[in-house]
């Protein structure tokens, strides 16, 4: 939670956002007045003909049935990580285990957010966390600030081009067998 | 708001207190809930369901309910209902509070008469907090 996962498809979405939000009675743990409880939509057209649907999920386990519904139709995830929140890069892992179906048929990036107002882990001590647990999986990690435009929209195409280039390469392994 | 209501013994009592009177006075309830709008259990009746897990699917449902509202400019949403084979789920905000009372209640209830009750200890709720 506090991540910048609804301020993240506000930035992308071309149309207006359909928001789910209510008041946060976890003021302790995310100092925000709102939080999502059900899920962001929104949507952006890439290269003038695909049409992305975004969706923003919320954090918190208590709605992971969202998680499960939504796990179902996506084909890739933008895992935001929080870097001022408890144990960050525990956070990013548990979440990688929690949604690697996604990876495995989509492919999934990570942008790590405020890391420019607070002394966390470094974009390298992120990396290497993932490669020590998940050695096979290619997942690109990037800071971001998720009211940024067009750093929202570079991380969507880091992403759109690893599912894309994934795909590709099991074509190519497919073909070879 | 800084702590949620579900943190608030006076509010927990009274919320349980309520919903054990309006298992008392309605027959054709099976279950209850009172639940914050951000998704925390306040109390609820006996039941096989999770309770910490349903609370969090119904304050997903309610501001779903109020997004559809909105996207169909038809004002805030009052309550929301899902039918199955088997009953009703009712569901609506308690006046003026961030809080939520969903309701099952079983084919022995009309939708009408469900939605009744289920208003008039809404209700009831929004007036032991006020």
């Amino acid at each position: 939670m506090g991540a910048g996962k609804t301020t993240a498809i506000e930035s992308l979405s071309e149309i207006e956002v359909v928001r789910t939000e209510a008041n946060n009675s976890e003021r302790h743990i995310a100092d925000k007045a709102t939080t999502t409880v059900a899920l962001d939509y929104g949507e952006i057209v890439l290269d003038g003909e695909d049409k992305v649907r975004l969706y923003g999920i919320p954090g918190q386990k208590r709605f992971d049935f969202m998680w499960a519904i939504l796990k179902k139709r996506a084909k890739g995830m933008i895992l935001l990580v929080n870097s001022d929140a408890a144990d960050p890069i525990a956070q990013m892992l548990t979440f990688i285990d929690e949604f690697r179906e996604l990876y495995d048929r989509g492919g999934v990036v990570v942008g790590i957010s405020r890391a420019d107002v607070i002394d966390g882990p470094t974009l390298a001590e992120y990396s290497e966390a993932l490669e020590r647990t998940n050695p096979d999986l290619v997942i690109p990690v990037f800071t971001v600030d998720p009211r940024d435009r067009d750093q929202m929209e570079n991380v969507l195409l880091a992403l759109v081009l690893n599912i894309e280039m994934r795909a590709l390469f099991g074509m190519a392994t497919a073909a070879s067998l | 708001m800084s702590a949620g209501l579900h943190t608030k013994p006076a509010v927990v009592k009274a919320a349980s207190a309520l919903l054990s009177e309006m298992k008392d006075a309605t027959s054709s309830l099976t279950y209850a809930a009172l639940l914050t709008d951000d998704g925390f259990d306040v109390a609820r009746l006996p039941g096989q369901t999770d309770g910490a897990r349903f609370a969090g699917m119904a304050s997903s449902m309610q501001a779903l309910g109020d997004a559809v509202a909105h996207e169909l400019k038809i004002g805030s949403c009052e309550y929301i209902i899902i039918a199955s084979g088997k009953g009703y789920v009712v569901q609506l905000r308690v006046p003026g509070q961030e809080l939520v009372l969903s309701a099952l209640f079983d084919n022995d209830a009309t939708v009408g008469n469900a939605l009744a009750i289920s208003r008039s200890f809404a209700q009831k709720m929004g007036d032991l907090l006020k």
